[in-house]
């Protein structure tokens, strides 16, 4: 038996997805058009609005329908630090703290030379703009702890640094609450590298 | 006696199936594969250069995925016959520090040579040790260029030995020995030959510093960066280096 042309479209644009490929892909599609219809067309009507109605927001790069987000617009927050994050979801996770107060610049990526990922690919330049506003003092780069994230925390210090801001890393070492016994080594190790004066 | 039922088709016994264990190894890169595993292309002692899918690492509490770090050794044992095989166990080893800043620019510039010249399943074993000591260097090297060119230029000088393209350093191209005090130019494929104008030109106390991986002095490096470069352009053709962009552009800031 063959694949209807349209249910192989349908499974082939589920293939987009991270994490998802031609197996997982295949059940998802059966599954929306054989026991959930109306979930189907909600997600089509859904997707298709996000597509219509969410741009960047002017300042941070997040994601947001107005033309600058919620944060952004916010007149309580301070404008003297700028926290720059991957992703949407890690400025997310950062509001979830309710430990940080100032505005963030959301890069869409990060570099990664092994993949061809350059500055061309990310935020760069918008966030060389967006940070020599004259009101920013203090950059605060909170990129993963991968070796990419690592290397664009590097590139982002350098270049920013060269224009006169004050540059920061989030620290990174044992959890809260973490017992030496159960961490894993690597992560003990660089705690110990990156030890501070008490 | 009764007779044995008739005997099930032997599967193939897992003896048969080729294992590699406690095998020290780099991860050079790691790409996301299939739904929950992480493709890992890896540098090792004793078999090189091997592809190894980590199944089963991107999925939430996974115990391997902490270890799977780049610019660490690393135990790895593995199976498999196919061009992929399967990992089987990573042990993070410790010792060296996790790089950061310059160094992982570094870092990265040795791995993306090695991805884009070494060959697969292919052992180097002495270019293994050389990528562990340069990782090493790297390592505790202070975060500017003095620090951390000579672990370049000293690492590039043993890949393209290992490879058979390394130039040759202590006579002309066509076997004449290099006169003291001249200078000479770098015609890639070719070898040394007189000096000539419009094209780099080196100084012989320089090309034997170069050849002893003695890169302890500024006009050395200097040098030694532009005959690496003549050296390496045949090899890796008209597709830029990533890595070198990323530097160039740092420099010029
Ligand atoms: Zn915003």
């Amino acid at each position: 038996m063959t694949v209807p042309s349209s249910l192989q479209q349908l499974i082939q644009a589920l293939k987009v997805l991270p994490g998802v490929g031609p197996k997982s892909a295949s059940r998802m599609a059966y599954h929306l058009l054989q026991r959930d219809q109306a979930g189907a067309a909600n997600l089509a009507h859904a997707i298709e609005y996000a597509m219509a109605t969410l741009s960047h927001c002017r300042h941070c790069n997040t994601f947001t329908e107005a033309e600058v987000c919620d944060i952004c617009a916010d007149d309580e927050r301070s404008r003297r630090q700028l926290c720059v994050v991957e992703m949407p979801t890690d400025l997310l996770m950062i509001e979830q703290t309710l430990a940080y107060q100032g505005l963030y610049f959301v890069l869409m990526g990060r570099l990664s030379p092994l993949d061809g990922i350059g500055t061309k690919d990310i935020a760069f330049e918008r966030l060389l703009e967006r940070a020599s506003d004259g009101e920013v003092e203090e950059v605060i780069l909170a990129t993963n702890f991968t070796v990419e994230g690592e290397a664009t925390a590097h590139y982002l210090a350098e270049t920013l640094r060269a224009r006169g801001l004050k540059v920061s890393r989030i620290a990174r070492g044992l959890p809260v609450g973490g017992e030496l016994e159960h961490v894993d080594p690597s992560t003990l190790a660089q705690a110990l590298v990156e030890r501070r004066g008490l | 006696m009764a007779d044995k039922a008739v005997r099930k088709p032997r599967r193939k016994a897992a003896a048969d199936v080729p294992r590699v264990d406690a095998q020290p190894a780099f991860i050079l890169h790691q790409y996301a594969y299939r739904e929950t595993s992480r493709l890992l292309d890896v540098f090792s002692r004793d078999l090189g250069r091997v592809m190894i899918v980590a199944r089963g690492v991107q999925r939430p509490g996974s115990q391997l995925r902490g270890s799977l770090l780049a610019f660490q050794p690393l135990l790895l044992a593995w199976f498999g016959a196919g061009e992929v095989k399967t990992l089987h166990a990573a042990e993070w080893q410790g010792g060296l520090p996790q790089l950061t800043g310059l160094p992982l620019l570094c870092g990265f510039y040795l791995n993306e040579l090695l991805m884009k010249l070494l060959p697969r399943e292919d052992a180097y074993p002495a270019l293994f040790g050389a990528y562990f000591a340069a990782i090493r260097q790297l390592g505790c090297s202070a975060n500017e260029r003095a620090a951390v060119e000579p672990v370049l230029r000293s690492f590039e000088l043993t890949l393209l030995r290992a490879l058979g393209y390394a130039p040759t350093l202590d006579r002309q191209a066509g076997g004449a020995p290099l006169q003291p005090g001249q200078r000479y130019s770098y015609d890639a494929g070719f070898g040394l030959v007189p000096a000539r104008d419009g094209l780099p030109q080196f100084e012989v106390a320089v090309l034997q510093a170069i050849s002893a991986s003695c890169f302890d002095d500024d006009r050395v490096l200097g040098q030694a960066k532009l005959l690496m470069r003549l050296a390496f352009a045949p090899l890796l053709g008209d597709a830029p280096l990533h890595t070198r962009q990323l530097l160039i552009d740092l420099q010029t800031l």
